[in-house]
């Protein structure tokens, strides 16, 4: 089976996701890697926001929790994917209590612009309890 | 002007697509009230020729709280001519002991940046 269709029945049957059982995978992806334990990040809580070009004004597309994989599968579909601003909220400290821990980022909020739509945007998240970083990748 | 006491939190920005200080970059602090739930902005500055920014807040007025530092990266990038993924860096954080002393830098290229806490 190909690693795009594994994705593909993967976004179909885990829980958490606002949007199921999409005929094609998201444009935007992400992906959280808790780099402190060198593990994926797990159940951590996420928003996807996109914002009003006239009103400046956010609205929110999804929600949903990282898998197993620290991915989100299902975050947007290809005609919602308009060229514009986005952002994505992680639930970085929640997820670190989680575990028993504190976190120096109460959440993390990345905030991006997309022109070319048709292209795919994976905005990853490197996260420990002290230090993140993120990429655009594809 | 700086103040009789260094600012107990600092940050330093580096461009690291360049590999150079990110000087003149806008930036601004902020605190969550948390009663209302708003932010105040408390200061604004921009950064020097070695990407610092002094002065940011007093240690009088360092209390715990939610504080935000805000990166005006993309003016920064398209004052240089560029276009960026990030219109702007916020970065949320949170002080339980501000006796403490606090660096943020912000390592940032045209697409991808990271952040640590230093001291």
């Amino acid at each position: 089976m190909s690693a795009h269709r594994l994705q593909q029945l993967k976004g179909h049957i885990l829980p958490g996701n606002k949007i199921t059982a999409m005929a094609a995978p998201s444009p935007l992806t992400t992906h959280v890697l808790n780099t402190a334990m060198g593990v994926p990040g797990a159940n951590m809580g996420l928003s996807l926001y996109r914002q009003d070009p006239s009103t400046s004004a956010w609205s929110l597309i999804t929600t949903g929790i990282t898998n197993a994989d620290g991915r989100c599968p299902g975050l947007i579909t290809t005609e919602m994917f308009t060229s514009g601003v986005y952002r994505l909220h992680f639930e970085t400290a929640q997820y670190w209590e989680s575990m028993g821990e504190t976190c120096f980022y109460p959440y993390v909020e990345i905030v991006f612009t997309t022109n070319d739509p048709g292209k795919k945007y994976h905005v990853p998240l490197l996260l420990s309890r002290f230090s993140y970083s993120t990429y655009r990748g594809s | 002007m700086a103040a009789a006491e260094s600012s107990p939190l600092t940050t330093h920005v580096l461009n690291s697509g360049d590999g150079v200080p990110a000087a003149r970059m806008a930036l601004s602090l902020h605190r969550l009230d948390a009663q209302l739930m708003i932010w105040s902005m408390l200061s604004v500055g921009t950064t020097d020729k070695d990407g610092r920014c002094s002065g940011l807040i007093a240690r009088g007025a360092f209390g715990p709280g939610m504080y935000k530092l805000r990166f005006e990266t993309g003016s920064y990038w398209e004052s240089r001519g560029q276009n960026s993924f990030y219109p702007y860096v916020e970065v949320v954080f949170s002080i339980t002991e501000p006796e403490q002393r606090f660096h943020l830098p912000l390592l940032m290229s045209r697409f991808s940046y990271s952040t640590y806490r230093g001291s």
